[in-house]
């Protein structure tokens, strides 16, 4: 089986509009966009925020220089919109409206939504939701990852908590709102909803999802998590990243089988034969020393060569690449995991395509950056607002 | 109170099991979907537990397992053993009435068994079926094992976090499985959507490993803009000062990303002389040391929440790490009303986080909880 190569895309016919330009908003837009949707992405003057984020082609911020703001806005149309009267009229026919504003100062209005769009979603995007004491709060994703509790993990136990790096916070939150504004969406196109809509999502509510088991088993009166170490997390061992002699590997062994197999691999006869090893909470317990034989054997191999020989055992193995490995991993290569992204004053970016296939309706790959404003003058003109 | 019916007259056959396939099928049941879970009485959802010592088996422990409870409300439940000939035709039946089918085995299981797209295509010509192995159905690595911890590892994921001294650092035991349900949750969307407009099914696969990537977007896309990757530097940024976690008086932490002019002139309000003699973007990370040594020292003064409260009062990004077993007492979730009481059998009343997404202001309700085994047999088999 194989994909079709190329069609409108399964979301064609969707209009959607991102008043907001944050990552969070910008990957929920992408998701639409990359699916064939139409989506305007309306900005300031100056550009929308995400053009201010690093990484810059030249260290330097720029509005066309954002590597982040490309990932996000390939596919989509820039417009940046002289007044309120074309915002309405950019409006017109919306399945989804997006914006980032706590209550107060909403750029478009659910009434003036309706207006113009009778069955229109509005979405709000916000680190703490419309509601709560949190709601006015100043958020990062650090500052949600460390109120989910995800970041109270990570890190060497009497060492500060580790901050992941990136946006990754915001980017569950794009999803999250993805889920949540598709639903809606479908809804209304089942029939079994009609009128307009207002959708809430929060960046500290949609990355509970990595901790909300822990909370029920913390309700229970059962042990949560702590934090053991970089890559330590009860109750599997070996778990971790080793530097071999081209790289790094990944292991993860928690079935007695896994364990044998990978002693195996690493010929480790002695190890294999200790009975208790056959647990893997009784192996975290002698956890520095066994990293250290780890360590040893692995790092004259290589990494690729370990993970293949591992997963022929049935170990969960993996090469660790790095950003300049990672375009030419053999599994992300042969299924088209990379896609060009092109930007006027950029060239050819390399970066990750949609990440779920449709085999009967694709998903666009790669795709091309509008610079600020230039689709003004064409969006208006459609909207019927002379520019 | 009844669940939402947003996704009513939509049934999903959902085979998968553990995180990644029940995180999926949660957003689609909360939403109002039909969403039938088939486990086998030999071989149920491993998220009811991984043990099988008889004091487990008496005490009905497969019942009782969080991660299961957390995953599973507002689904129906039956078992057949899809290994015989009548627990397959059962299924085939049951696929025959239905919209979708859902999996997350590994590779090879569903072949096994004589069952997968061709087979569901067959009695539903029109099925859409999402398929979530870890590395996806194609390519050299399709048979691979992978826990979502190894799916974070091949996504490079790792080299964007932590300090230079230490290896590559992972965000958690298992990031792969949860990013990985919430993109199975948007393919099927997308796929449903494709359907009912066109009357078209289809195959759609993911890849665990590459749901991740976008979370690596701003690492990818530095390599690829300049040739070289963005440095590990711990808990300090390049870009921002101050930035960092930061020890409080009752051993607590705190975490602190100041990212514009603004959010600074904020937090010189709020601290005060220990940072007044700090000036632009550019002397502030030229100084940094300096900087998180006189941040320190006024978070010493405090206690974490004090420092975090006076902080957002003035604007500034900051936060005390919570621990999970505070998370049911965060008052700002409380307010929200995000953890919701439900009562089930074997465990009584116990807490469920509610969907991430509200409407019209409040959150969307749970009809009810986890099934438990084979809870939904008569109801639902008797009508295929």
């Amino acid at each position: 089986m194989s994909p079709r190569k190329d069609g409108p895309g399964a979301l064609h016919g969707i209009k959607v509009i991102d008043l907001a330009g944050t990552v969070a908003t910008g990957y929920c837009g992408k998701l639409f966009a990359d699916q064939g949707a139409d989506v305007l992405l309306v900005e300031p003057p100056e550009g929308c925020p995400t053009r201010r984020l690093p990484p810059f082609a030249t260290g330097v911020p720029a509005p066309e220089a954002s590597g982040m703001h490309a990932y996000l806005s390939a596919n989509k149309r820039s417009v940046v919109c002289p007044d309120h009267a074309a915002l309405i009229a950019l409006a017109e026919g919306a399945a989804l409206v997006i914006d980032d504003r706590p209550g107060r100062d909403r750029p478009l209005t659910l009434g003036e939504l309706e207006s113009c769009s009778a069955d229109g979603v509005l979405l709000s995007i916000t680190w703490f939701g419309q509601t709560g004491p949190y709601r006015d709060y100043a958020g990062s994703d650090g500052v949600c990852q460390a109120l989910t509790s995800q970041i109270d993990w990570l890190g060497e136990p009497d060492g500060p908590p580790v901050i992941p790096g990136g946006y990754q916070a915001q980017i569950i939150a794009g999803m999250t709102a993805f889920v949540g504004s598709m639903g809606q969406i479908l809804a209304r196109e089942l029939g079994n909803v009609s009128g307009p809509g207002h959708l809430d999502v929060s960046v500290l509510e949609s990355n509970l999802c990595f901790s909300e088991i822990e909370a029920l088993r913390g309700f229970a009166g059962k042990p949560t998590r702590e934090r053991l170490g970089v890559n330590r997390f009860r109750a599997t061992y070996p778990l971790g990243i080793y530097p071999c002699r081209d790289g790094w590997l990944g292991v993860t062994v928690l079935t007695p089988s896994q364990w044998n197999a990978f002693c195996e691999l690493l010929g480790f006869d002695d190890l294999a034969g200790v009975e208790r090893y056959q647990q893997s909470l009784e192996r975290l317990q002698d956890a520095d020393e066994l990293d250290v034989r780890i360590q040893v054997r692995v790092s004259r191999e290589s990494a690729a060569d370990l993970a293949k020989r591992g997963q022929a055992l049935r170990v969960p193995l993996t090469v660790v690449p790095t950003m300049d490995q990672i375009f030419d991993v053999d599994q992300f290569v042969e299924r088209a995991a990379f896609a060009d992204v092109t930007h006027p004053d950029l060239g050819t970016l390399r970066l990750p395509a949609s990440p779920f296939r449709l085999y009967a309706m694709p998903a666009a790959q790669g795709g091309a950056v509008a610079r600020l404003g230039a689709d003004t003058e064409a969006a208006l003109r459609q909207a019927g607002c002379a520019s | 109170m009844s669940r939402p019916t947003f996704l009513r007259g939509l049934r999903i056959v959902d085979l998968s099991m553990g995180w990644a396939g029940p995180l999926a099928t949660r957003h689609l049941a909360d939403m109002g979907a039909e969403i039938v879970k088939v486990e086998s009485c030999v071989r149920f959802d491993w998220f009811r537990g991984w043990e099988a010592s008889q004091r487990w088996i008496d005490d009905n422990e497969a019942e009782k397992h969080e991660p299961f409870n957390g995953l599973n409300r507002n689904k129906f439940d039956v078992t057949l053993d899809l290994s015989k000939r009548r627990g397959r035709d059962l299924l085939l039946r049951l696929v025959a009435v239905s919209d979708a089918v859902i999996e997350n085995f590994a590779g090879d299981v569903l072949p096994k068994l004589n069952l997968g797209f061709e087979v569901f295509k067959a009695v539903k010509p029109e099925i859409v079926m999402v398929s979530m192995p870890g590395f996806g159905s194609t390519g050299p690595w399709s048979k691979y094992r992978a826990y979502g911890s190894t799916t974070e590892q091949a996504a490079g994921l790792p080299h964007l976090t932590g300090h230079p001294e230490h290896p590559p650092t992972m965000v958690h035991i298992a990031l792969g499985d949860a990013v990985a349900g919430l993109n199975g949750a948007s393919a099927m969307l997308v796929a449903l959507r494709h359907l009912k407009r066109t009357g078209e099914g289809q195959f759609v696969d993911l890849s665990h490993s590459e749901c991740l990537l976008p979370l690596a977007a701003h690492g990818i896309a530095e390599q690829s803009l300049t040739g070289a990757p963005p440095p590990r530097l711990g808990n300090r940024s390049r870009h921002y000062a101050p930035h960092g976690v930061y020890p409080c008086s009752d051993g607590r932490w705190l975490v602190l990303q100041v990212q514009s002019e603004q959010q600074w002139q904020a937090l010189r309000s709020a601290v005060g002389s220990g940072v007044a003699g700090f000036g632009d973007l550019t002397d502030r990370l030229e100084r940094a040391d300096e900087l998180d040594g006189a941040i320190s020292e006024w978070c010493a003064r405090q206690p974490a929440a004090d420092a975090m409260d006076s902080l957002q009062a003035a604007g500034v990004p900051a936060a005390a790490v919570a621990a999970s077993k505070e998370l049911m007492a965060d008052p700002h979730l409380q307010a929200r009303r995000f953890w919701k009481i439900l009562d089930r059998a074997y465990i009584g009343k116990h807490p469920n986080g509610v969907a991430p997404y509200r409407l019209q202001g409040g959150p969307l309700e749970i009809e009810w909880p986890a099934p438990t085994l084979g809870q939904h047999n008569r109801e639902i088999l008797a009508h295929v």
